[in-house]
């Protein structure tokens, strides 16, 4: 009988013990795979929403978190710049501005204001209605949330004023028309956005016209980001070009940073406890056989294979506990993606547990070495086991 | 009473000493003896004189303190613990008091075990296991667990598990020890059988009339061998009644 087989045989005589190691193992693996897919999930999932909008390189006037950056002054001779480098396919100059719309309550509603300066739009898609007009300064598209709370449709004014300051504002409203209904890949579940021209952005904060927080850029696909990053370097050396990939290498160093500390430190933990747990019941398991296995060897069983038939039993408990606990574990990932982003702020899209096939590979690595981790002990017990003694005290007892 | 002539295992001057908090324990002093081929020897004295050490010792599960056992002319005190595994696995059969047969494998693949370890191709060793079983009159019951067996089945399984990878030498630790009157002689009449078949049997054994049938009897006393009895003096000595040779055995 092949050692797997006699494993798989042992561990079937005491279904009890066995179930219990399965149950552990699937429960502490569910927590470890979570801890994996948390582990890089944020970032992944800041890519795809960078990746969405069609932009690959973000140039800024200075480096630092968003709000203590400087405003990118004559953002739209910028952009035309840019744009005319021959690895730049379009380049948007973009900014981000508070409103709140004019109307009755206590508490009017506060308003997320993305505004571009310039036509060429893939930031926002249109679900109704139309987009900005071209040469238009007067016009903007909501959400669908927006829509609803203010109750207006496409071709409806609508009165807004700028939230410029932190104090309550003392800036004149202003009339725009919806020219359309709109989905934003950065919004959060609850956010209230508005997307409009510099123009409408100026006049809401009197802010000096042409000025930016960033100028996104699409690269053409022939040269790529690197090269787009390059060129832009090369031609103002004064700005800043970061492409995706920079900007997520930053994030992971330092954003992210603290996601990775906690998972890699609950996957320790998950890890460790797995090991104790399986090393435990193995312990057990052979310390209840002893007399079997001294007369095992006895019959010719050498060391290695009865150290090796303790090593398939870790292997198969943990193995199954650790397919088990793939659909538990993103089953508890989805509860918990679910939890952590209807937290306030959290763009819709973003999803802080995502699956990658490499989180897969990981899983089986670690939980690998759980199994050969948990069975060292009771591998060495019985390797070392002094047959002659063991037989004889077995007699005794 | 000869020895024979060419003995299958052999120990000179064997002394196994165990180190105890309280002291050292001599459990073999100084002992020589030899077991020839076919031979059927059983080993008598009181408990703790030594009996099952001398046993380990000849079975290479345990190893002597000072002295020389040899398997076939081999000094097995020269070789590593793999070595002599596998001569346990391939030349050596063991016989346990408690049978240790293993309750998740059913009587035919208990007796497959050994064979399994030694590479025997699984059509062959399961018609050797059939063989084996019908051999020691358990055919009827190759594939019931121990846990439907009697003491005396378990026995007989544990016997045809020990004949398995057909050993020259058979070694059996008190192989009656947990049988009643009956059952332990039909067992005895197993080791009867197996002696006529060729094979070298070495019971250790407190029941006299069990030792009695044995070629020779190896008496011991605080671990020095004594005595070694022809037969007819233990006939002599058997304080037993000799039952039939036990059933199911062909």
């Amino acid at each position: 009988m092949r050692a797997l087989a006699f494993a798989w045989r042992s561990l079937t005589r005491r279904r009890g013990r066995t179930m219990l190691g399965i149950l552990g193992i699937a429960a502490a693996g569910a927590l470890m795979f979570d801890m994996l897919l948390l582990s890089r999930g944020l970032l992944v999932s800041v890519r795809e929403m960078l990746d969405s909008v069609g932009f690959d390189v973000r140039v800024l006037a200075s480096e630092g978190l968003p709000q203590s950056r400087v405003p990118l002054e004559h953002a739209l001779d910028a952009a035309l710049a840019l744009a005319s480098l021959p690895e730049v396919a379009a380049a948007v100059p973009f900014r981000i501005g508070e409103a709140e719309a004019v109307m009755g309550g206590d508490r009017p509603p506060s308003i997320a204001v993305f505004a571009i300066g310039s036509t060429t739009n893939r930031i926002w898609a249109i679900v109704d209605g139309r987009d900005l007009p071209e040469g238009d300064e007067q016009s903007v598209v909501v959400n669908e949330r927006l829509a609803e709370r203010l109750q207006a449709a496409p071709g409806d004014d609508i009165e807004i004023r700028g939230r410029c300051s932190a104090g309550p504002s003392i800036l004149p409203p202003i009339t725009v028309r919806i020219a359309g209904v709109a989905s934003f890949p950065f919004e959060s579940g609850a956010q209230l956005t508005m997307a409009t021209r510099f123009a409408v952005l100026d006049r809401l904060c009197e802010r000096p016209p042409g000025e930016a927080d960033l100028i996104m850029v699409a690269s053409r696909p022939e040269s790529g980001p690197d090269a787009a990053v390059d060129a832009i370097r090369k031609a103002r050396p004064d700005l800043y070009a970061f492409s995706n990939d920079e900007v997520i290498e930053r994030f992971e160093t330092v954003g992210f940073s603290y996601f990775r500390q906690i998972s890699a430190a609950l996957a320790i933990v998950t890890v460790s406890f797995g090991v104790v747990l399986i090393t435990v019941l193995l312990t057990v398991g052979v310390n209840q056989r002893l007399g079997e296995i001294a007369a095992l060897r006895a019959i010719g069983f050498s060391r290695r294979r009865v150290a090796g038939d303790v090593l398939w039993e870790s292997v198969l408990l943990v193995a199954i506990g650790g397919a088990v606990a793939i659909p538990l574990g993103l089953a508890l990932s989805m509860w918990l993606d679910a939890i952590l982003r209807s937290l306030p702020g959290v763009p819709a899209t973003l999803h802080f547990f995502v699956f990658e096939p490499r989180a897969l590979w990981l899983h089986a690595a670690l939980l690998a070495a759980v199994a050969v981790g948990a069975a060292l002990y009771p591998m060495w017990l019985v390797a070392r086991l002094p047959i002659a003694t063991t037989l004889r005290r077995e007699f005794v007892s | 009473m000869t020895a024979p002539a060419k003995p299958i295992v052999e120990a000179r001057g064997v002394s196994r000493v165990f180190p105890m908090p309280a002291g050292p324990v001599v459990a073999l002093r100084d002992v020589t003896m030899e077991v020839g081929e076919g031979e059927y020897v059983a080993i008598a004295g009181p408990s703790g004189c030594g009996k099952s050490t001398l046993l380990h010792v000849l079975g290479c599960v345990d190893t002597a303190t000072s002295g020389e056992v040899r398997l076939e002319g081999r000094d097995v005190g020269l070789l590593s613990d793999s070595e002599r595994s596998r001569i346990r696995l391939a030349k050596i059969g063991f016989v346990f008091q408690r049978f240790f047969l293993l309750p998740m494998l059913s009587a035919i693949e208990n007796v497959e075990l050994p064979q399994a370890e030694a590479g025997v191709p699984r059509a062959v060793r399961r018609n050797r296991a059939r063989m084996l079983l019908d051999y020691v009159g358990l055919g009827h019951r190759a594939d019931h667990r121990p846990s439907q067996l009697s003491g005396g089945e378990m026995q007989r399984v544990a016997i045809a598990r020990a004949m398995a990878n057909r050993p020259r030498l058979i070694l059996a630790d008190e192989p009656t020890g947990e049988l009643d009157e009956a059952t332990g002689e039909a067992i005895a009449g197993l080791f009867d059988l197996l002696h006529k078949d060729g094979t070298a049997v070495v019971v250790v054994t407190h029941d006299p009339s069990i030792a009695a049938r044995a070629q020779r009897i190896l008496r011991m006393r605080d671990g020095t061998l004594m005595t070694q009895m022809a037969p007819q003096m233990a006939q002599m000595t058997q304080t037993g009644k000799r039952g039939n040779e036990g059933g199911g055995h062909e």
